[in-house]
């Protein structure tokens, strides 16, 4: 489980993040959500350490993460897979050496073991018959695929999407969802994906988190938001003509 | 401006911090490091031949145009030569060169990963991305950078030699001559640390900047430039300050 207390973030004056509290269960697609430069980003950041809380908490299990010092960090985010936006192989890795990049340092597993644990990741990601390719070589929903294997290599508890499907076909996209999805229950990940896409948030938000100007205004699940009352909420979901359509079909 | 110079050197030397913590495997290290001194060393080894061996026969053309005197013997001409390219050419004009080729090459190639999220996604794997990323460059730059030094030392002689014999500008056993005269062993060791000192420069100036880089393609470009830039400056600058400590 991972619980946000009172979180504040800002830049040069300008506060993103106004005391944001969300708790992120273990099974669930925890998503969250919100127009560009809501602050998304930014609170995913925060959540994996890539920048530090002017104020608040984040807490992993009962570890505090402004607590921990450098080993004890690096030791927590061996057993977290974060999965970045532009998927962010290493170009000069081919698809095994990525997948395998992370065994290298933390495992002393033989090359054998490491390539069979690769090997399973990438079956798990619907990826075969690519080891030697470059990232170059691969489509955007590949590279996701394959950026996917990466993060679950080690078997991570805690497991962080920044917009899977962006650059992605709508089919693609589902595939994508419907992966992290599964491997969210399979492997019982806590999973925070952020997204602004409605497709997904309907597929796979098990809990939502809505921001907005850096607050979160309202959090629930796949089936309560089509419901909401909050009206940023609803000018953001009827953004979108399915979501609208649908909306207006339930009150009809 | 001198608040920005004193963070930018603050940020630098906090970079070298981690830059030289422990490799978490060195298995891993030694593989980078083989690597790194293919990509780094032996790849500017035609770069370095070439130039050397135009310079040479250049500073031979050039030295006996200056000493016609017929009391001054010939030989002295092999000599300056040969002096020329130790204390100067081989080490500080080759790392101008290096600047250019070596420190766009590590500037780029890390900044391009900066901007692609690659870095943050060694970070949160719990690596030391700038440990992995620049000390097998760094320390690749620095410990082979002199191999390339006396490859320009001896390609420069022989560029002498071709010119002298093909011009018969000066005797050729003058030549020969003067190039084996008063030899000091000194000079090359100072040349060889000068030659490690600036490639360490370029090599972790180079991967600062890269790794600072933001903004795009454009603050990829910005930081290879950047790093040229400085590079060049810092090594004229320490060459001055080194020459005037070791030979005075």
């Amino acid at each position: 489980m991972i619980k946000v207390e009172n979180l504040n973030k800002s830049f040069d004056g300008v506060q993103v993040l106004k005391n944001i509290n969300v708790e992120y269960e273990a099974g669930q697609c925890n998503m969250i959500i919100g127009a560009s430069g809501s602050g998304k980003t930014v609170l995913l950041k925060n959540l994996i350490g890539l920048m530090e809380p002017d104020s608040g908490e984040i807490c992993y299990g009962d570890r505090r993460f402004s607590q921990m010092g450098y080993k004890e960090k690096s030791l927590l985010r061996q057993s977290i897979g974060v999965l970045f936006q532009g998927s962010a192989l290493f170009d000069f890795a081919t698809v095994i050496e990525n997948v395998m990049f992370p065994m290298d340092f933390f495992t002393d597993w033989s090359d054998a073991q490491k390539k069979e644990r690769a090997h399973y990741c990438l079956e798990k990601v619907n990826v075969t018959g690519a080891d030697d390719k470059y990232p170059n070589e691969l489509s955007g929903g590949m590279q996701k695929r394959v950026g996917i294997a990466r993060a679950i290599a080690l078997n991570p508890k805690y497991l962080f999407c920044d917009e899977p499907n962006s650059g992605l076909d709508p089919y693609t996209s589902i595939l994508i969802d419907r992966l992290i999805s599964d491997l969210t229950k399979e492997f019982n990940m806590t999973t925070v994906v952020n997204t602004h896409d409605m497709n997904s948030i309907l597929e796979i938000g098990d809990k939502i988190g809505f921001i907005s100007n850096g607050s979160m205004l309202w959090q629930g699940s796949k089936d309560t938001i089509l419901k909401t009352d909050c009206t940023e909420l609803r000018n953001f979901i009827c953004a979108n003509t399915l979501a609208r359509n649908i909306i207006e079909g339930n009150r009809n | 401006m001198f608040k920005k110079i004193f963070i930018s050197v603050g940020s630098y030397f906090l970079f070298l911090k981690m830059v030289f913590k422990r490799p978490e495997k060195w298995k891993i290290f030694w593989r980078q490091f083989i690597n790194e001194a293919d990509k780094l060393i032996l790849s500017s080894i035609l770069l370095v031949g070439v130039i050397s061996l135009f310079i040479g026969g250049v500073l031979v053309i050039q030295t006996a145009s200056n000493l016609e005197n017929p009391i001054i013997d010939k030989m002295y001409i092999g000599y300056m030569v040969r002096e020329s390219l130790i204390l100067e050419f081989c080490s500080t004009m080759v790392a101008l060169i290096l600047a250019g080729k070596m420190g766009s090459n590590i500037a780029s190639e890390i900044g391009s990963m900066r901007i692609t999220e690659q870095i943050d996604a060694m970070d949160m794997m719990g690596i030391n991305s700038a440990g992995f990323l620049v000390l097998p460059k760094v320390t690749a730059a620095t410990i082979l950078s002199p191999l390339l030094m006396l490859l320009s030392l001896a390609l420069g002689l022989i560029g002498g030699w071709f010119v002298v014999e093909t011009t018969h500008i000066i005797p050729p056993p003058s030549y020969i001559t003067g190039i084996k005269a008063f030899y000091n062993g000194f000079y090359i060791f100072y040349s060889c640390f000068k030659m490690s000192l600036f490639c360490f420069m370029i090599s972790s100036i180079a991967a600062f900047n890269g790794y600072n880089a933001k903004g795009g393609s454009l603050g990829v470009g910005r930081s290879s430039t950047q790093s040229i830039v400085t590079t060049s400056i810092l090594i004229l600058l320490s060459d001055l300050i080194v020459t005037q400590l070791m030979l005075y």
